[in-house]
């Protein structure tokens, strides 16, 4: 195995549900030691629900390590059971934050509190600390413990009155998108910008990542179009101010997409050189001409036939198809890929190696997200699947905290590392 | 750091920019995609300067204009990109090359120099060359299909977000990258595709259909939950709209929303029979109940209705803002569904000045602006305006040959 750029950093990831364990997995991808802290009296609820891995006789598995909703945001990590509740909990969490150069948490301040965890008092051990906490609403001010995650999230940060259809309500985009990308994205961005400042001046941080601070940053232009110019943008479906068509066109069913049979093709056109081309792919090369059509005013002007028009066209036709035959062209185009798409029938995916598949001591061979961003010389890599719960809490106990056997029986007895 | 990106790997600059990277993005003349997007700033005339979806994604940087189709261009461009420790391009695989900017053609005159590429599909594979705009990335990316009511097309999540994905797994992986360069000197090729980047935002899609062999598909407004049981969804407001999950865990009980409607005398026959004994069970297990079995609600579909009509009758008397932050602070699971204005007016983000006042000096304003997306205690984020187009021409250039 070759050196991963992260060998030698040990991450202590007191964190649950997406945004805080997917922020320690990428650590962990490129060679962190990230140990996973948690427990079995406040259970990361991802642990149990779906979806499930099934058994042979198609009934679903059930127990705490065979959700892959948790497995797919914890691999290559250490699982540590400990329980905060405890003060002799605490201690064990201080004695692991003390040997950690990163420290992460999404636990609300309330909880934060509960623990003893603060800024102030892990920073008192060990001053070199990066510290990232990622509340929703931040670590201060009126709204600080208001609740909520991804689910809630979504409308309070204006994806869900920005996203979807006019003629429908803020109906929301299916996910808490939030939660697996854009926050526990911009967290590892700080964590490492801070990594690097303290390579070259010893000193630690805390970095605050207030969720609802992170969406809004990356909210398009809509909140900085009312600050600067008064205007409340809404929701405009799939229609973009600079192509047209744009949008996702129906095409014929697929009776073997198991479960979403309806396939669409998506479709962005930005110039007239553009328009043509999608004119003569589908052998309609007199539409380039047609004056409701050919310029990109006049395709703005008539946009509700210029997508019925197009929708007459790719409907008899497979989505497959339609992308292959306007790639050919230049014209932007993809398939509004399933997830059986992805994993089972896209060949660049596979070719790509971006899926990856791993052996699981309850689920079996099961996929995951491989790392989303490649490193020439230093890819990563998910080491191991995801740990079971507590699997190695002995191992942390151990090699990584120098407990004697008695200490590490005494606190199994007395209910600490549960 | 020197860029080459335009709107997939904008976001990415930005993010380093304003943790204190010396960014200076090289633009063609007249300016690329963004430069020419609206929205515009008012009461000037729209143009490279002006518009704010450009803004959006390139503040603290420094503008350079070259015209990368000449030989002169192309040779100030790789000397102007071999003084910098990254190099970030968003261009489609090949486009570098055939300017001689590519990463083998860079890295071999600099061995620790950290290259990052940005682009639809990544640099290899059967459709790295595919065309790419926002939309089919989100399309390929998998979470289309997950978004919008079955009655209707799949939705793309508003504000460019398979570009805005690709630019944070960019930002990550050129840190990784520039980390391990500083510690053994060697440089390497950071390759973001945006499907890829986007693929975690699957949520669970992924792994339904590796474990149990079927898709998640879009479900619109009833979310994962086949019947509309009370508290759960979109509620209208005298002047808006508020979001409601009272019945997931982590939050007040059902029982509590109706003790809040009680005590504005709104409850109305919530305390008789039938409706008082089945409010208290409106719980995380009832609706697990439901998620399982949908036909087990039966004929309580009648009474959950009821319940649910007098709750929508609640929320019509109260402000949006007023059923989310009273609703909060009783510990229910309430969210505002916010529009651009309640954000700018949130009293959170307010009462912690994360709103930045950005000196336009060229058009004579002041300009709030969104603040950054973390705080750092010790090296807080700074933000400084966008570029003019070419601002920085002139003093780069000089800077290089001097």
């Amino acid at each position: 195995m070759t050196s991963l750029p992260l060998d030698g950093l040990r991450v202590a990831d007191f964190s649950w549900f997406g945004a805080g364990p997917i922020a320690g997995q990428t650590l962990a991808t490129f060679g962190a030691e990230v140990i996973r802290v948690e427990s079995e009296t406040k259970i990361d609820a991802l642990r149990v629900v779906h979806p499930f891995a099934m058994n042979p006789d198609g009934t679903f598995k059930s127990g705490y390590n065979v959700s892959g909703y948790f497995n797919n945001f914890n691999a290559g990590k250490l699982g540590m059971q400990l329980d905060l509740n405890t003060k002799k909990g605490q201690e064990v969490g201080y004695r692991i934050i003390e040997k950690c150069d990163v420290f992460l948490s999404n636990f609300t301040p309330r909880v934060i509190n509960k623990w003893n965890l603060r800024y102030e008092q892990i920073s008192a051990i060990n001053p070199r600390i990066v510290a990232a906490y990622s509340p929703m609403q931040g670590l201060e001010g009126p709204h600080r413990d208001f609740l909520g995650f991804g689910a809630v999230l979504t409308p309070v940060t204006g994806i869900s009155h920005m996203s979807g259809f006019p003629w429908r309500p803020p109906i929301g985009v299916g996910t808490n998108y939030p939660d697996y990308v854009v926050n526990p994205g911009h967290t590892i961005t700080a964590v490492l910008a801070a990594l690097r400042y303290r390579n070259k001046t010893g000193l630690g941080q805390l970095v605050e990542l207030p969720q609802i601070e992170s969406v809004v940053n990356s909210l398009g232009t809509a909140v900085a179009d009312y600050l600067a110019n008064g205007n409340v943008q809404v929701r405009g479906g799939n229609r973009s101010p600079i192509a047209a068509p744009h949008g996702a066109f129906r095409c014929l069913d697929d009776p073997s997409s198991v479960g979403s049979i309806d396939r669409w093709v998506a479709i962005s056109c930005r110039s007239d050189r553009e328009w043509r081309q999608i004119c003569e792919a589908f052998g309609q090369p007199g539409m380039a001409t047609d004056p409701r059509f050919s310029t990109f005013e006049s395709r703005k002007a008539n946009e509700d036939e210029l997508e019925s028009l197009l929708g007459e066209w790719t409907k008899i036709r497979r989505a497959e198809d339609v992308m292959a035959l306007l790639q050919e062209r230049g014209v932007p185009a993809g398939v509004v890929q399933t997830s059986q798409d992805m994993l089972d029938r896209d060949p660049h995916l596979k070719q790509r190696g971006y899926y990856r598949y791993l052996d699981h001591a309850e689920t079996g061979r099961a996929a995951y997200d491989g790392p989303a961003f490649v490193l020439s010389d230093t890819p990563g890599e998910l080491r191991w699947p995801a740990p079971l719960l507590g699997e190695h809490t002995m191992d942390v106990c151990e090699r990584i905290l120098g407990m004697s056997m008695d200490e590490i029986a005494d606190l199994l007895a007395e209910g600490v590392l549960v | 750091m020197v860029e080459f990106t335009d709107e997939i790997g904008s976001y990415c600059g930005r993010l380093l920019a304003d943790l204190g990277a010396d960014v200076i993005k090289v633009e063609p003349p007249g300016g690329g995609v963004e430069r020419h997007t609206p929205p515009f700033v008012t009461g000037v005339d729209p143009g490279p300067d002006t518009s704010l979806a450009f803004w959006v994604h390139n503040t603290s940087k420094k503008s350079v204009v070259l015209d990368l189709d000449s030989g002169d261009g192309q040779a100030v461009a790789r000397k102007l990109a071999l003084t910098a420790d990254v190099v970030m391009e968003d261009n489609p695989p090949g486009w570098m090359l055939q300017r001689g900017l590519d990463y083998h053609a860079l890295h071999a005159a600099k061995p620790q120099l950290v290259y990052t590429s940005i682009t639809g599909f990544g640099q290899s594979g059967p459709h790295a060359n595919y065309a790419y705009t926002d939309i089919v990335g989100q399309a390929m990316g998998g979470i289309m299909t997950l978004a919008g009511e079955q009655a209707d097309p799949p939705n793309i999540i508003y504000g460019q977000q398979a570009n805005i994905s690709a630019s944070i797994q960019a930002a990550q992986g050129t840190l990784i990258a520039v980390l391990h360069a500083e510690a053994t000197g060697r440089g390497q090729q950071v390759d973001v595709s945006a499907q890829e980047a986007l693929s975690m935002s699957q949520e669970t899609a992924m792994q339904t259909w590796d474990l149990q062999k079927h898709n998640r598909a879009r479900t619109g407004e009833k979310g994962m939950i086949p019947v509309q049981l009370p508290g759960l969804g979109i509620y209208d407001c005298t002047d808006g709209q508020i979001y409601s999950y009272v019945l997931a865990p982590g939050g007040a009980e059902f029982s509590e929303l109706v003790d809040w409607m009680r005590e504005q005398g709104l409850a109305e026959d919530l305390g008789d029979e039938p409706y008082a004994s089945i409010c208290p069970v409106l719980n995380m297990a009832y609706l697990t109940q439901v998620m399982t079995d949908p036909a087990s609600v039966g004929p309580k579909i009648q009474i959950l209705g009821h319940i649910n009509e007098v709750l929508r009758r609640f929320f019509a008397t109260l402000s949006a803002k007023e059923a989310y932050e009273v609703g909060q602070r009783r510990r229910l699971l309430i969210g505002l569904v916010s529009t651009p204005k309640d954000l700018a007016e949130n009293t959170q983000l307010r009462a912690r000045n994360w709103y930045r006042k950005l000196p336009v000096d060229y058009l004579d304003r002041v300009i709030e602006f969104p603040g950054p997306p973390y705080r750092l205690s010790v090296t807080p984020v700074q933000i400084t305006r966008p570029p003019r187009l070419g601002e920085h021409t002139l003093s780069v250039l000089a800077a290089l040959q001097g």
